[in-house]
């Protein structure tokens, strides 16, 4: 089956205001941003989100006001900023809704979505504040439909009685979106380097939608089938989207642009300046095209990772 | 010639680091100060240690230095890019095994006598004075390995009772992570600071000021720690080998991504 769309059809068929969603990737790496700025684009809202290691990708979102509810491990630019500076914001306002969990956590809630469990026992968070506080009460998540009554509850080890153990909600996801390096029109989707989250994500969503750096055959894709890690009918659209993690890496294509990266760390400390780079790289462009057009060649092509190294490497122009 | 002669509190930092991995051990490191002393005692004082990061990546070299633990530096050249969920499940079973092996550096903004750590915020946890990333995958590791943790050795960071624990340390006291459900034989094993080190008592599992920088004292540290600490054992630390010092301004961290070289 012929899935590939163009970005503005994936997002407008498969993403919903008031979904769970999920993105892939990894604070600064393999971040689906083409798809998440074409969702601010199409004004998509209301999102609950479960955010594995964040970065500008949900603090964008959150600074454009589309977060209902926020269940996060992490947000930052790591090594750009100490701290997704519109997140933090929100949040020391009192703007945004979230729930606080250990990375741990919600990389094996996941996981769990992936193998369909019922509910998660884990012995994480225990002895921490990641179990005394709830950042969302019971009262006001009976009120959210899409967010299980309670953040955990404590259980007994049935097989080692005496034991306590963290029972965890599974996640029931709408949607998840990922960028992938390869991908074939009929969904088959090649990862190079770590692939994070994102196969638990694409196995347990309802809806997932995949951008791509290179769009393959059918044929070429099953070549060297162990390179492959998400089969066809894991994905609903396939979207050709080259470049589609930028300003985020992607392991052997291309490196983080630091400098945007920085521009966007500086930029989010205030409104304005928020507003004023929103407006120039998300709404200002109408596609993921017309952005590449507005970074510019050159930029772009100065990210592209050296073959050997995985990253664009300043050892080889010494 | 450069000088090396003139180390910063942060470079000792790296140093003292470095110098407590021991060959054999594997090595959980995030970025910054851990990274790089990490990446020096691979090259001088434990060739034999295994560095691993919590985005998945098993035994990593990374030749430039990496800015996020999923940075594509980190990536390439490592054994294994595993998924993150396989990394949680390593560790934990590190512990169900009963291997000893691991070693973890975690940070944190504020520490109390008992080697809890807070990374989340700061003052009331709804209404935050700040609010820093998040607890990313210091929980888990303060669960199931040993921890060496990194500081600001500051008054208000140093306190008796922290505003929010992200990494369990031994809670109250001998039996803190016993009642609390967590592995008994796994803890903090150190604190280094830009003024010294703080290990744990076997007994009381308090901390205590075992070891001080040539640029700091015992009488430096109570100063600015927030609650009493025990200075008795403590003990003068020497200056770093000025070759070492060499290594991580040339060799590891050139670009000073997370170590700024004095000026002239």
């Amino acid at each position: 089956m012929e899935k590939v769309l163009t970005l503005s059809e994936a997002i407008s068929k498969y993403v919903h205001s008031g979904d769970n969603i999920c993105f892939g990737g990894f604070t600064t790496n393999r971040k689906p941003y083409a798809a998440a700025r074409e969702i601010l684009r199409q004004g998509l809202t209301d999102f609950i989100v479960y955010a594995g290691p964040a970065g500008g990708d949900w603090d964008m979102m959150i600074g454009e006001g589309r977060v209902k509810a926020y269940i996060n491990c992490y947000t930052a630019d790591s090594g750009v900023t100490n701290v997704s500076r519109r997140y933090r914001k929100a949040y020391e306002e009192g703007k945004l809704i979230m729930e606080d969990y250990s990375q741990d956590a919600v990389m094996m809630m996941l996981h769990a979505a992936s193998l369909g469990l019922p509910f998660l026992p884990v012995r994480l968070m225990m002895g921490s504040s990641l179990v005394d506080m709830w950042g969302i009460s019971k009262e006001v998540r009976k009120t959210i439909p899409k967010l299980p009554e309670d953040k955990f509850v404590y259980i007994d080890n049935p097989f080692n009685p005496g034991e306590k153990v963290v029972a965890l909600p599974v996640p029931k996801l709408d949607t998840a979106i990922i960028h992938v390096q390869k991908a074939a029109p009929d969904g088959t989707c090649s990862i190079e380097g770590d692939e994070f989250h994102d196969v638990d994500i694409a196995v347990a969503a309802k809806n997932v939608i995949v951008t791509c750096e290179e769009l393959v055959s059918n044929e070429q894709i099953r070549l060297d089938p162990t390179k492959n890690s998400i089969p066809p009918f894991c994905v609903s659209a396939v979207v050709h989207a080259p470049f589609g993690a930028h300003p985020s890496q992607c392991y052997n294509y291309y490196d983080y642009d630091n400098p945007m990266l920085k521009e966007y760390g500086e930029a989010s400390k205030t409104e304005e300046d928020f507003k004023a780079f929103v407006d120039k790289y998300v709404y200002g462009p109408k596609t993921h095209e017309d952005y590449l057009d507005l970074v510019g060649a050159s930029r772009l092509v100065g990210l592209y990772n050296v073959p050997g190294y995985g990253y664009a490497t300043k050892e080889l122009k010494k | 010639m450069a000088d090396y002669t003139n180390y910063t509190n942060k470079e000792m930092q790296a140093v003292t680091i470095a110098k407590v991995i021991e060959n054999g051990q594997i090595v959980i490191v995030g970025t910054g100060l851990p990274l790089i002393g990490a990446s020096l005692a691979k090259r001088v004082f434990a060739p034999g240690c295994q560095l691993i990061v919590e985005s998945g990546l098993m035994d990593c070299s990374p030749i430039e230095v990496p800015r996020s633990v999923g940075d594509n530096r980190f990536m390439a050249h490592c054994a294994v890019q595993w998924p993150n969920v396989r990394f949680i499940g390593f560790e934990a079973n590190e512990w169900l095994h009963d291997n000893d092996r691991l070693i973890a550096f975690i940070g944190g903004a504020q520490i109390d006598p008992y080697g809890n750590v807070n990374s989340t915020s700061i003052g009331d946890y709804h209404h935050p004075k700040t609010r820093f990333t998040g607890s990313g995958g210091a929980n888990g590791i303060a669960t199931f390995a040993n921890t060496v943790i990194m500081m600001q050795h500051e008054k208000r960071r140093f306190m008796d009772k922290i505003d929010y624990i992200t990494s369990p340390g031994y809670i109250d006291g001998p039996d803190g992570r016993a009642k609390m459900g967590l592995p008994t034989n796994r803890g903090p094993q150190m604190v280094v600071t830009d003024r010294g080190i703080m290990k744990f008592d076997e007994k009381t599992k308090r901390m205590y000021l075992a070891g001080y920088y040539p640029t700091s004292s015992p009488e430096d540290v109570i100063e600015h720690t927030g609650f009493e600490i025990d200075v008795s054992r403590a003990v003068a630390l020497d200056a770093p080998d000025p070759e070492v010092i060499r290594m991580i301004r040339e060799e590891i961290d050139p670009g000073q991504a997370f170590i700024q070289v004095p000026k002239d």
